[in-house]
This record gives structure tokens, sequence and C-alpha cells, in this order.
């Protein structure tokens, strides 16, 4: 799991905060704007005298132009900073809510599989919109009601400017989420724990802020030019993170055409899994896989044909997503204990199967050959 | 009495943009209804003809640096 959050994290920091501010930005400079207007009012022509009451008490309120240099500054960071304190709350909350969703909908592997690849799908989608390559690709974003824009808008204008405002700003923009958290969503979904989902949504808003405190601080100047060379490069991320998760959804499925599969065939075999040759002791019908953080070792086993056969899975220091093992075609599988050796039976097998295993993610995998 | 069109804005890049588009009704008095659909690259505008002209909506959508096309 923690492989999900720190892709989380990377996702955040490359596409996220681009795409986020794309949505969000405007909300924070705008409400800025506003509080720069009342610091700063235009003078008045001298010969026109200021006459009504609230223009006085305006130019009364003025800083001199220096001191207002100033406000924007700190001001703008100070806004930005508590903005993005409230997001970072806001969305840790929402990504618990999603989490618990994504567990009290009891679904098998396989389910959790597709869905993996149905979110896969949907980044997908989402970078060809962001590439703007047919006007189908729009509908690779949800669209929040009109009412909720209409009210978070209006703050946003409305607002002085002061610690509240926004505040109540960041932690609205869970109701208007950008399309590459869309996508982090329904990642969040997936991991079907309340306390992943949470991490997953934090470390994703986490990554964001560097991106969003400083392309909102250099939105004025970066103006046309961000848009023609940043979003590009954050629909190049969204694109391969979708590919990703496609594939880590087709490792769940037990799918032979992912490309980690692909890619593991045309991996030399291991010198246990050759054919047998008469004569040649037999395969063994037991064997140790090791799991580490990063994955099982050996990932490429060779057991003996046509006999029950045992897998021992000895965990040390794994705090990966690796400890969730399952054999997708044999619907076998669990949580493994931290540390120590749990051990797993395989019916018989004819000789030539080939049985893919993985993490429940689909990230870590590896093939049980049958000779 | 009320006027109303279907603005084709296909420079629209995201939902975002749906939501700065919709806030010329905070700006232009006379716009009874506005509607925003980032997957049509649409404004649907209905308007007192009385109060607001449709020159001075597609100015207002231009200063917010969209092009109005034909459809």
């Amino acid at each position: 799991m923690s492989g999900l959050i720190l892709a989380a994290l990377i996702t955040g920091l490359t596409a996220g905060g681009i795409s986020c501010f794309a949505v969000q930005g405007g909300l924070i400079t705008g409400s800025i704007a506003r509080r720069l207007e009342v610091a700063t009012p235009v003078p008045a022509p001298a010969r026109k005298q200021v006459k009504s009451k609230a223009a006085r008490h305006q130019k009364q309120q003025a800083l001199p132009q220096s001191d207002a240099a100033a406000v924007s500054h700190t001001g703008l960071a100070q806004s930005i900073g508590l903005f993005m304190v409230a997001k970072l709350a806001a969305y840790t909350l929402l990504g618990f809510f999603l989490g618990w969703l994504g567990s009290v909908v009891s679904i098998s592997m396989t389910a959790k599989g597709i869905l993996q690849i149905l979110v896969g799908i949907f980044l997908v989608g989402n970078a060809l919109r962001m590439f703007n390559v047919h006007p189908i690709f729009r509908y690779f974003n949800f669209e929040p009601p009109q009412a909720v824009t209409r009210f978070i808008r209006r703050l946003s204008k409305n607002g002085d400017g002061n610690v509240i405002t926004p505040l109540y700003l960041g932690a609205l923009t869970v109701l208007i989420p950008c399309g590459v958290t869309q996508s982090v969503m329904a990642v969040a979904i997936g991991t079907g724990s309340p306390l992943t989902g949470a991490a997953i949504m934090a470390a994703f808003v986490i990554g964001t802020s560097p991106a969003f405190f400083g392309v909102t601080m250099l939105a004025a100047s970066l103006g046309r030019m961000f848009q023609k060379w940043f979003y590009p490069a954050a629909a190049v991320v969204v694109l391969l993170l979708g590919l990703y998760t496609m594939d880590t959804g087709l490792n769940v499925v037990g799918s032979p055409f992912s490309v980690t599969k692909i890619v593991q065939s045309f991996q030399p075999a291991a010198p246990e899994a050759q054919p047998l040759q008469a004569g040649a002791p037999a395969q063994p019908t037991s064997v140790t896989i090791e799991v580490g953080a990063y994955g099982y070792t050996p990932n490429q086993v060779t057991l003996a044909a046509d006999q029950e056969v045992e897998l021992h899975m000895v965990v040390s220091e794994a705090w990966t997503c690796a400890r969730s093992f399952y054999i997708p075609s044999l619907n076998l599988g669990q949580l493994l204990p931290p540390e120590g050796e749990t051990v797993f039976t395989i019916p018989p097998q004819p000789a030539g199967t080939q049985i893919p295993f993985t993490c429940s993610m689909g990230m870590y995998t590896g093939v049980l050959n049958f000779q | 009495m009320a006027q109303q069109k279907v603005f084709h804005i296909p420079s629209m890049h995201c939902s975002g943009c749906v939501m700065t588009l919709e806030g010329i009704e905070d700006d232009l008095p006379g716009i009874l209804k506005i509607r925003g659909s980032y997957q049509k690259a649409s404004l649907a505008v209905e308007w007192d003809e009385t109060r607001l002209s449709e020159g001075k909506i597609i100015a207002a959508i231009r200063q917010l640096g969209y092009e109005v096309a034909d459809r």
C-alpha cells in the first residue's frame, strides 16, 4: 500500500498541482485580488472631493503604495497557506470516507482488479482530454453541480481576504475536484481501506502543494505560457499513471496480457524451469518465497506437476502491499502476518501450467511453473 | 423580453473554465439564466434584452480570455 501512497505523492508533485491550479487557483487569487482592491483603491482625481461616507472610510483605510506591495506578497502567501491547510484536512477526510466506501462494498479480487482497470481507463481518458485529442474525451471529467460552483465562486469574490475565507475555500475544494484529483479519488476507493484512502489523498494534496503554491504566486506572469507548456507535461504524467494502473489491474485479474507478464515472458527462464530431461531429478514439491518490501524472491518458481505442492511464504520487512499475497486463478491468498511463515497448498496442476501470483494491488508479481 | 442563445466556446480546457464563464452572471445585470458545459464546450445564456445585449455578453466572454466561435 505504501507504493500507492508514494505514487499519489508523485502524481501530486507532477500532474496534480498544475491541474488543481487550473480549476481551483482562480478561487484563491480572486479572493486575494479583492483584498488588494480594498487595501489600494485608485486615487480620485484632485478636483473631485470624496463625499460619501463609505468612500471617505475607504480612503482612510488605504495603505501607502509600498505597504500595498508588501500586503500583496505576504497576504498571498498567507492566504495560499491557509487554503492548502484546509484543503489537506478536507481531502484527508474525504480519502478516509472513500476508503471506507470501498471496504463496505464487499467485492471479489476479480471485481477489484476490474475496478483498477476501469480507473486506469479513466486516467488515460483524462490524459487524452488534457492533450485535447478529441472532444469525446471531455466526458472523462465530472462537472460539479452548478449550485456548488456558484456558491464557491461568489464566496471567493465577496470574501474580504481574511483568515476565514481561504480556510473555507480550501475546504470547499472537495466539491470541485480537478480531473487528476478525481482519478486519485477512484484509486482511494479501490484500496478498500479508510486509513489507506486517507493517506493516499493526503499524500496527493501534499504533493500538489509546491506546484500549486508556486504557480499561484506566478499566475499573473505565467498566463498563456502555463497553458502551453505545463498542461501537456501534466497530461503525460496522468497518461503514464493510467497505463500503470490498468497494468496492475490486469495483474490482479490474472490476465496474461499485462505489460508485466509480457515482459516476464521475454526474460530468460530460471535454470530450474526447463523441461524435464530423462533421468533428471524431479521438480520440487515445496518452495520458499521471501516476501520483501519490493516484491517476491524468487518470482519465477518451478514446481512438480501432477501433485500437491507447498508454497512457504516468509515475510521479512515487508511494509508494502507485497504482504497481501494472491493467486488469481486459484482465488487463493491472504494478508500475510508482518513476520514469519505462511504455507499455501496448491492442488495438482498439469505439466506446462503457468500460474501467476501477485500482491492485491497487482504491483508485485511472479509466476509458478509446473513441470 | 427574454432572449437566449448558446455560445460555442471551444477554448474551454477544463471544468474550471465553466465556473469562470458562469461568473459573468455576477458582473452583467440582466442575465436571467446561465449554464456552461465543458463537455459540449458551450455557454447557454438567457438575458433580458432591455438591459443587456448579445454584444456585451460576447465582450465579457472575451475579457475572460475566451473566444466565441460560430457553430
